[in-house]
């Protein structure tokens, strides 16, 4: 056993588990305790997160808080959790989004216990995922953060909800078919007899076709939870059934995993795979950025557009994967964070707003800014960030992925600015649509968003400002792990 | 004579004798046959745990007493077990047939811990017929005459056919090898593998174990017997003896040795088309107990993966699986049991509302389908991971990938499982479910061994390990 001080890491999966057990033995009729319950542990998560982000130690860098128990000696498997720069700002993120997401889901009424548990169980995996160093627990966490979705989309969710839930489902465990082969293939491969993440990279471990065979594997199976252009279908049907703030962790959190996974997982161990197959990453990337865009253009349902926005914006996050450069994985990263903090907050948004006037047709709304003047604010500065102005997080994200684009690929870089228009007209066009023009009568005695209602929408826009105006903050702690990482490449 | 290494079978055997008396008594007494079984097969586990240190031959060697038999003789006790757990309401058996029911298993129970220890081929065939025999008659016992007798009839039709085939294999097996003892074979076996004969022989004589386990083709008796038998009978055919039939399998492949190509392709072909006909066959059926009897042919073909490794790897990988799936698919039939409290067939649209009448049992059903479909943390997830990761090793990549493939196709209808549980809500409100306290313990427990088991797996993998290599 090993640790360095106090395990902070497996302190937030303690929490999220905790919660968990707390939630389940809780008597049903209780919704009130058990709400507060959620936010109180789900808080101590946010702190943890937020403690771990400033606590790390970005002079010394590589990996820090360190927790290592051996599992599984047999096999090879171990308990091995650390941060770095690659994963904290997922942590951030997850931290922020769980919080907040725990509070969207405030007014709901139906079946409160279950939805929480499963919630919690869900972000246990996440959490887990994303603090992993070992091959073995990131496929575990990446499964349990799966299975749960289904009976929160199927029980709570909402529009064409038992097709949505089941296609999500299937799609995402095919993904781990691909995945699981490829984890057993190179764990067999090395011939170390170990899961660990830090001893397979070690570069010779494994040749060349090897890692190209891997690779394109881990690339598909990772590729379809990233939303990755033409294995992206689940995800706007996904999360338009979803419930809002299953949406929120889903869009904001879980697609993330997909990325996070295709860099740890994929990248880490297989340099040599990525480098082959970097150049059909951009192209399928750049179609997406580029059909996400377009096919937003023409959605008449709120959610919809946010799906298939973040299709658009997945893509800038595989393009920023592909370029093989430090400025490509900063970015990205950026991208993953800001487009996480973003989405969840477009989510929270439109939530509030079903809540009260029971559609997401863009056509039925109309004049919203003016009935719920505080709410829209939210919805629209969401959509701003998006479209990508300065000012707020993700223009940073883009702005990078997109230098270190031109730089590698001009033509498929040049297309995907192109996409950015048109995503930001499909942007404005929804804005104007559903919070501008005339009042629909029929939602005139609406509320608007409430101060306590707000403490989610509010800790959500607040953090795409702060890294909006400083993205230093971020820059220099991805910045500790990717420059050593492309040292290191041969 | 070291008869104490005989002392679980003989427990058994007396055990089966009491029934025997007691079935003798002119009035029946349900609650009385019931807590007689229950007490003696819970000392039943007990003596096999006691056991389960020893070694030795018996019976001119033809009876093996190893770690390898004894994990599985717990295992088989702790079947029968959890089945007279689940008999507390014995509905679809008539009330003067209970203490043959009992009877039956535990003969049954015996039959099968002989079968795990036998080393001599016909001591194998004897307590193969043994063990089947005693299925028969228990499928047909059920109340309901004309679905338990058409079952047991189909049952025991198929049964004798696949055994007359297995018996010509043996005689070719010996007509090739004159070695009848398994410990000769061993020797003789692996030089001799690349002629057809010894092939073919092996062969018919694999089909005895595969109809047990329910592998394509010979499966086609399964799905009719676990609609027919009754509930409990269903539970401990598609647990207890889905355990024995992997045993004996295992110890058969053991002989061969490194395996010849040709059996590993026939295995290759039969895992492949068992899964994939398991699962399809599965998404369609409505009836819950003919839809695990799909399942069951499926996990045949996962547990045929492990085997087909021919590696002490994959076979420990195959013991980790039993015990998996014993386990899990009990948990699966306890759900039954308990919602078909009137000892009927169970229908998916039954579950609906589940989660209402019973949180507890709506509960162990998902974990217990999460486990089937082989979804981490549990332990049918550890299970399948043992398994591939055993393959891979000999190089069955595409054999790994089409088994995942197959884990996704099974998911969607293990999903349809539970949204009928937590979805659909009933045409008409139903009474919560009477579960008992103790039923409420045991289901709790299940629930619990399948997770910790599945995130903790360290010793129980080591005591697979260990099993596997008292095999050779």
């Amino acid at each position: 056993m090993e640790y360095t001080n106090f395990p902070y890491l497996s302190a937030i999966l303690l929490s999220c588990i905790v919660g968990f057990l707390v939630i389940l033995f809780m008597p049903e009729e209780r919704k009130m305790q058990i709400k507060w319950v959620s936010a109180v542990f789900s808080g101590i998560t946010l702190i943890l997160s937020v403690y771990l982000f400033l606590a790390y130690d970005k002079a010394q860098g590589g990996l820090q808080f360190v927790e290592k128990v051996p599992w599984v000696e047999s096999l090879g498997i171990t308990y091995f959790n650390a941060a770095d720069g690659f994963n904290l700002p997922m942590l951030l993120l997850t931290g922020i989004v769980f919080f907040t997401g725990v509070l969207t889901m405030w007014e709901l009424e139906n079946r409160v216990k279950e939805f929480y548990a499963f919630y919690f169980l869900m972000v246990t995996a996440v959490f887990g995922l994303f603090m992993s160093m070992d091959l073995f627990f990131i496929f575990i966490w990446y499964d349990v953060s799966l299975f749960p979705m289904y009976l929160l989309i199927v029980v709570w969710g909402t529009t064409r909800k038992e097709y949505g839930a089941m296609k999500l489902t299937l799609y995402l465990l095919a993904g781990s078919a691909l995945v699981l082969p490829a984890i057993i293939y190179l764990f067999v491969a090395s011939g170390l007899n170990t899961f660990d993440i830090t001893l397979l990279m070690r570069s010779g471990t494994f040749t060349p076709y090897q890692q190209k065979f891997a690779f394109i594997l881990f690339y598909i199976g990772f590729g379809i939870l990233a939303g990755v252009w033409p294995f992206h279908t689940w995800s706007p049907v996904g999360h338009v059934a979803a419930p809002h703030g299953v949406s929120m962790v889903h869009a904001g959190v879980l697609m993330k995993i997909g990325g996070f996974a295709i860099l740890r997982v994929g990248i880490f161990l297989c340099p040599e795979g990525w480098q082959h197959w970097a150049q059909l990453m951009a192209v399928l990337a750049t179609i997406g950025i580029v059909y996400g865009a377009f096919v937003g253009l023409s959605q008449k349902d709120l959610k919809y557009v946010i799906g298939y926005s973040s299709v658009s914006h997945m893509g800038i996050v595989g393009l920023g994967l592909s370029t093989v450069s430090v400025d490509g994985l900063n970015g990205a990263v950026f991208q993953m964070f800001a487009h996480g903090v973003m989405t969840a907050l477009f989510f929270s948004a439109v939530g509030y707003i079903y809540d009260r006037t029971h559609t997401k047709v863009i056509a039925e709304l109309g004049g919203l800014s003016r009935i719920m003047p505080v709410a829209s604010t939210y919805f629209i500065v969401a959509a701003m960030a998006s479209m990508g102005i300065p000012c707020l997080a993700s223009f940073w994200g883009e702005l990078m992925v997109f230098i270190a684009a031109f730089k590698t690929y001009p033509v498929r870089g040049a297309l995907a600015v192109c996409a950015l228009v048109v995503s930001a007209l499909f942007m404005l066009r929804v804005v104007q649509g559903t919070f501008y023009g005339p009042k629909n009568e029929k939602y005139e005695h609406l509320a608007d968003v409430s101060l306590a209602l707000g403490i989610p929408r509010m800790i959500l826009l607040a953090v795409l400002v702060i890294f909006g105006l400083f993205p230093s903050l971020m820059f220099d702690m991805i910045e500790t792990a990717s420059i050593p990482f492309m040292n290191g490449l041969p | 004579m070291k008869w104490f290494l005989f002392y679980p079978e003989l427990y058994y055997f007396t055990g089966g004798m009491v029934f025997l008396s007691l079935s003798m008594l002119k009035q029946s007494n349900p609650r009385r046959d019931y807590f007689a079984a229950m007490f003696l097969a819970a000392l039943g586990v007990l003596v096999c745990l006691i056991n389960v240190n020893q070694e030795g031959f018996l019976f001119l060697k033809a009876y093996r007493v190893d770690l390898f038999s004894q994990v599985f003789k717990v295992m088989l006790s702790l079947g029968l077990f959890l089945v007279i757990c689940i008999c507390s309401e014995l509905k679809a058996i008539a009330e003067r047939h209970h203490p043959e029911f009992y009877l039956l298993l535990f003969v049954c129970t015996m039959a099968m811990m002989m079968l795990v220890s036998s080393a001599h081929i016909l001591t194998i065939y004897v307590a193969l017929e043994l063990s089947s025999y005693s299925l028969y008659v228990l499928v047909a016992l059920r109340r309901d005459e004309r679905m338990g007798l058409e079952a047991g009839i189909k049952y025991f039709l198929v049964g004798i056919f696949v055994s007359a085939v297995m018996l010509l294999g043996v005689a070719l097996l010996y007509s090739a090898t004159q070695a009848t003892y398994l410990a000769d074979m061993i020797r003789v076996l692996p030089g001799a593998l690349d002629s057809p004969l010894v092939v073919i022989g092996l062969l018919l004589t694999l089909c005895g174990f595969f109809f047990k386990l329910a592998v394509f083709p010979f499966h086609f008796w399964a799905p009719d017997v676990y609609q027919g038998a009754a509930n409990q009978a269903t539970a401990y055919i598609a647990t207890a003896s889905k355990v024995a039939a992997i045993a004996i399998l295992t110890r058969m492949i053991a002989v061969t040795g490194d395996g010849s190509i040709y059996l590993a392709h026939v295995l290759v072909i039969l895992s492949i088309i068992s899964m994939t006909v398991g699962n399809l066959a599965a998404i369609v059926q409505k009836d819950l107990k003919r839809l695990l009897a799909y399942s069951t042919v499926a996990h045949a073909g996962y547990v045929l993966i492990g085997i087909l490794s021919m590696s002490t790897v994959g076979y420990s990988s195959v013991i980790f699986y039993a015990m998996a799936l014993l386990v899990m698919k009990f948990t699966a039939f306890l759900v039954v049991v308990k919602v078909a409290d009137d000892g009927s067939n169970l229908q998916m649209t039954q579950l609906a509302g589940l989660h209402r009448r019973s949180p507890l049992l709506a509960m162990a059903l998902m974990v217990s389908v999460f486990s089937l479909a082989g979804l981490p943390p549990t332990i049918g997830f550890t299970g399948k991971f043992l398994v591939f990761a055993a393959a891979m090793e000999k190089g069955y990549f595409t054999l790994v990938l089409i088994a995942m493939i197959n884990v996704v196709i099974s998911l969607y209808y293990y999903l349809l499982i539970l949204k009928a549980a937590y979805l659909q809500e009933p045409a008409e409100t139903q009474a919560p479910l009477h579960v008992s306290p103790p039923v409420k313990i045991l289901a709790g427990l299940l629930v619990c061994v399948m997770v910790v088991a599945g995130i903790f797996p360290r010793y129980l993998i080591e005591l697979a390990s260990a099993a596997a290599a008292a095999l050779n």
